[in-house]
């Protein structure tokens, strides 16, 4: 009889390509790519929908789709998970076709624990900043907040973050390089209107 | 901003980066700069800002494993959603795509009255 257990060790030590030719035919095969890689489709997704509930659901529909297309998927050289963040990259854009609207990241889950300071006035503080951060962020282009997300979440490199968006590393170093110009820009303007807003609220 | 000016900006700050990314220093990156410190600082905060407040996030064990069980027992390929489905399923399948080439085949050579036909015999009363 086979052992089950021995067969799931084994696939833990084959490379991508190999689990990627097995998972073709084989779902024990697929299962091992889901284990490498779910948890960070799941936070991509989670900072491009805001929402936890939202986040679950297109994780499911990403494997899901990839699981059924898998039979046809082509290896080129770039890395298998290239193809699944292209998968969930539009899925999300659907959903926010499907939404109407940009909605705002719901902050308080994530950053109650990646504050460093015990400090209330300073904790509240550091959370307006990066509430304001997160805001200016949703409003850049999709490309824009992809890139971030796969640099600062996924902590890829320009060359995989290349291989995901379908650019040269020039381009990627390029467009980051904007990218942090327009967030540069989007916060001064959001502490200028902030400003404003406080003047006009002590002058009525 | 000339270009090639421009470029040096863009290998900057991704090199800031990385340091910042690598818990390395990036005083003697700005020190050594051919680009204004203050300018450089200003980079620097937004990526500090977006490093602390873009943590990796994690699912609920409930979903994970909910997940896993769902694919790995439900094949949505067509050859496995094929061989998943009860036996009665394909075989009801395979028999009514023979019984249609059959009457298919028939009817091309024996030929049999147009559908028409049939019905106009079928409105007609003796008088």
């Amino acid at each position: 009889m086979r052992n089950p257990f021995a067969r799931r060790a084994d696939y833990r030590t084959l490379d991508e390509s190999e689990l990627v030719a097995l998972a073709k035919d084989d779902m024990e095969a697929f299962g091992e790519l889901y284990e490498r890689f779910m948890k960070k489709i799941y936070s991509y997704i989670y900072y491009r929908t805001g929402n936890a509930h939202d986040a679950e659901d297109l994780t499911a529909k990403v494997f899901f789709r990839a699981l059924s297309h898998i039979g046809g998927y082509v290896d080129k050289g770039a890395p298998f998970q290239a193809w699944l963040y292209r998968i969930a990259h539009n899925l999300v854009a659907n959903w926010h076709r499907d939404q109407g609207r940009r909605k705002i990241i719901a902050l308080d889950d994530y950053v109650a624990h990646s504050l460093k300071s015990d400090a209330p006035d300073r904790v509240t503080e550091e959370r307006e900043e990066q509430d304001q951060l997160m805001q200016a962020l949703r409003r850049l282009p999709d490309d824009r907040q992809q890139l971030i997300l796969l640099k600062f979440v996924e902590q890829m490199s320009n060359a995989e973050i290349g291989e995901v968006m379908g650019r040269t590393e020039g381009a990627i170093k390029s467009l980051y390089h904007r990218t942090l110009l327009a967030l540069r820009d989007e916060m001064d303007n959001d502490l200028t209107s902030g400003r404003n807003r406080r003047l006009d609220g002590s002058e009525g | 901003m000339p270009r090639s000016a421009e470029i040096q900006m863009q290998e900057l700050v991704d090199v800031i980066t990385t340091s910042l990314q690598d818990g390395d220093g990036v005083e003697s990156l700005i020190a050594n700069a051919d680009a204004p410190s203050d300018e450089l600082k200003e980079y620097v905060n937004i990526i500090h800002a977006l490093q602390t407040s873009l943590v990796p996030q994690e699912p609920s064990a409930e979903f994970s494993d909910g997940l896993r069980a769902d694919l790995l027992g439900r094949d949505v390929r067509l050859p496995g959603r094929f061989r998943q489905m009860p036996a009665r399923v394909p075989v009801a399948a395979v028999l009514a795509i023979f019984f249609g080439c059959v009457v298919f085949v028939l009817r091309r050579l024996f030929g049999s009255d147009p559908p028409g036909e049939i019905q106009e015999e079928a409105v007609v009363t003796p008088l």
